[in-house]
């Protein structure tokens, strides 16, 4: 039986425009191709439980006569101030969420162009190599922004809505910069982290194992050689104490290792660097077989 | 002329993959041919702006190959040769994705989505995954995505490779339309001949790395080679031996016909005069149309 096929092809009479973010849709795309994934909706959702949590702690916090047969030994727990959001957020188990939605969202975003030779595609448009990795890069940055900047700023506005003033802002006006710079910092690194870790691989599911295993390895290792060396500067081996000593410096805190904050700002520059490098080397839009 | 490229070389490490190409190419359907690793790939790439070139100077659409890249590749539709697709996504997502890469507004490059795929036969299959696409529809698809900005010329990097003949004759059909009436420039890439011979009406020979040929089908037919049938009685090997001596290509078929290619400036008196040196009797004498695989062979110098 013949082929039934619509041969209207007409000209666009529309006019090509050069967009200000060529990137622009690139993010767009790659945030929603993430929400189509089986179970993701399900491992975000989980990501905003601590902030639930702490929306209780503070709304307890206001009403304390109310819940005093509740919290009265805990009251010390209940006090909300910068290190009340600098424990949540530089909690490990926050911190493993936040990499679950990542491994999610970011995981395949370049391998997948490398598998399926993608890259090709993207570069016949007018669209420059720093077009395509900031395109990537903000669809980890949508998400960690989501989780972590959008709904600890909330709690800061339900903190001064259940205290009806402004006393919480005015004693810590410091408080909603350190939560946007410490979003700002992880959603540098993890976007950094996420890409290097993305574009070393053309199999997804084995970037997954990198992105969990070099996390975790390195926190293994940190504390392997603090066992060995009885040094704090061990720490700096590991992801997640730069993380949380970062976290701590930028919220006003006291260091969880006896390191110098400088230290570990330097330590995830470096992976920044790396990542860097490597997208450059390996992001191309004609594959030389040499 | 809307391509034009004066000495262009290019080379990966040692190899050269192309030494001095010039050319200059005109409208209507083009094709480039050469055996594999001739560089057909690579000036396709050099034209998009994917590779820098070492030497030399192109324009495309009057646009320099190496400073306005980004309106070269808004103004062509390229095609490449292998699988490329976005795990996850629907042919609608993913052709309308590229259009608005290209700078179409979003609503209309979703508009032009749907007419291109459906354009390309892909129109019931268009909200289909991607991964589970034969390799006939992601032919089809990559044709999608190189269509949907309305392109005024379109690169074809072997449109109709891993097809099977039914889904190769479909794909060749969408592309002579789009190179005879929809005022689209082809610039078709491979190296199966008969694709070339069936949409082209020019065609351009790369031979390692430089130009073998160049021009009119019709004009490179009658000048360069001259391909001679007939049918002879008596010593046939040194009638053969006598016109290989004066540069001549021979091959005979299973029923006995002997065809002569004959070298740019050889006369048919030579055959009648060799015949009567080596005593064969000429039964059968005619002057054959050359086909693409002659011009071929002879261009490239293989058989």
């Amino acid at each position: 039986m013949a082929v039934v096929r619509e041969k209207g092809y007409a000209h666009w009479d529309g006019r090509l425009v050069e967009r200000r973010f060529p990137w622009l849709p690139i993010a767009r795309t790659g945030v929603r191709l993430t929400f189509r994934k089986k179970a993701f909706k399900f491992f975000f959702a989980f990501a905003f439980l601590p902030p639930f949590v702490a929306l209780g702690g503070i709304y307890v916090s206001e009403r304390l006569e109310d819940f005093k047969a509740i919290v009265q030994s805990n009251r010390a727990l209940l006090n909300i101030d910068p290190k009340y959001f600098q424990a949540f957020l530089t909690n490990p188990s926050v911190l493993f969420s936040l990499l679950v939605v990542l491994v999610f969202a970011g995981a395949g975003l370049i391998a997948e162009d490398l598998r399926h030779s993608a890259l090709q595609l993207y570069f016949a448009r007018p669209l420059r190599k720093k077009d395509y990795v900031l395109g990537k890069m903000s669809v980890v940055a949508f998400f960690v922004l989501v989780l972590v900047a959008l709904p600890w700023l909330l709690l800061v506005v339900f903190k001064l809505i259940f205290a009806g003033s402004l006393a919480f802002l005015v004693q810590y006006p410091w408080l909603p910069l350190s939560i946007a710079a410490y979003a700002a910092l992880l959603t540098v690194f993890f976007g950094c982290y996420v890409m290097l870790l993305s574009s070393s691989s053309r199999n997804t599911r084995y970037v997954v194992v990198l992105i969990f295993g070099v996390y975790y390895f390195s926190d293994v290792l940190s504390e392997i050689l603090k066992g060995i060396f009885r040094d704090p500067h061990t720490a700096l081996f590991s992801l997640r104490a730069n993380l949380q000593q970062a976290g701590a410096f930028l919220f006003g805190q006291k260091l969880p290792h006896d390191v110098a904050a400088g230290w570990s700002f330097l330590v995830l520059a470096a992976v920044c660097g790396l990542a860097a490098v490597v997208l450059h080397r390996r992001i191309r839009s004609v594959e030389v077989i040499k | 002329m809307s391509i034009e490229v004066k000495d262009l070389s290019f080379r990966y490490g040692p190899i050269q993959a192309l030494d001095g190409v010039t050319m200059s190419l005109g409208e209507g359907a083009v094709g480039l041919l050469g055996p594999n690793g001739a560089g057909k790939s690579t000036l396709l790439r050099i034209l998009l702006g994917f590779l820098v070139p070492e030497k030399g100077e192109g324009r495309v659409l009057d646009y320099d190959i190496r400073r306005d890249q980004a309106m070269i590749r808004r103004s062509v539709g390229y095609m490449p040769e292998s699988d490329c697709f976005i795990a996850g996504m629907d042919a609608v997502t993913f052709t309308s994705y590229f259009g608005e890469l290209s700078g179409m507004p979003r609503r209309e490059a979703m508009k032009r989505a749907h007419e291109v795929l459906f354009y390309v036969g892909l129109g019931e299959a268009r909200y289909r995954l991607l991964d589970t696409y034969s390799a006939g529809m992601k032919q089809r698809l990559k044709l999608a995505q190189a269509l949907v900005h309305d392109p005024k010329i379109l690169f074809l990097d072997e449109p109709t490779s891993n097809l099977d003949p039914t889904g190769r004759a479909e794909v060749l059909d969408l592309i002579e339309d789009i190179a005879t009436k929809k005022s689209i420039q082809v610039i078709l890439s491979s190296h199966i001949l008969d694709d070339i011979e069936s949409i082209c009406a020019s065609v351009v020979i790369l031979n390692k790395g430089r130009l073998a040929a160049e021009g009119r089908m019709e004009d490179l037919r009658a000048s360069r080679v001259s391909l001679f049938e007939l049918r002879i009685k008596g010593g046939g090997e040194a009638f053969r031996k006598d016109l290989e001596a004066s540069g001549c290509r021979i091959e005979e078929t299973e029923d006995g016909l002997v065809k002569v290619y004959m070298p740019e400036g050889a006369a048919r008196m030579d055959i009648f005069r060799a015949a009567a040196r080596t005593g064969v009797q000429l039964r059968y004498f005619v002057k054959s149309r050359t086909s693409l695989e002659d011009l071929f062979a002879g261009a490239v110098g293989v058989d």
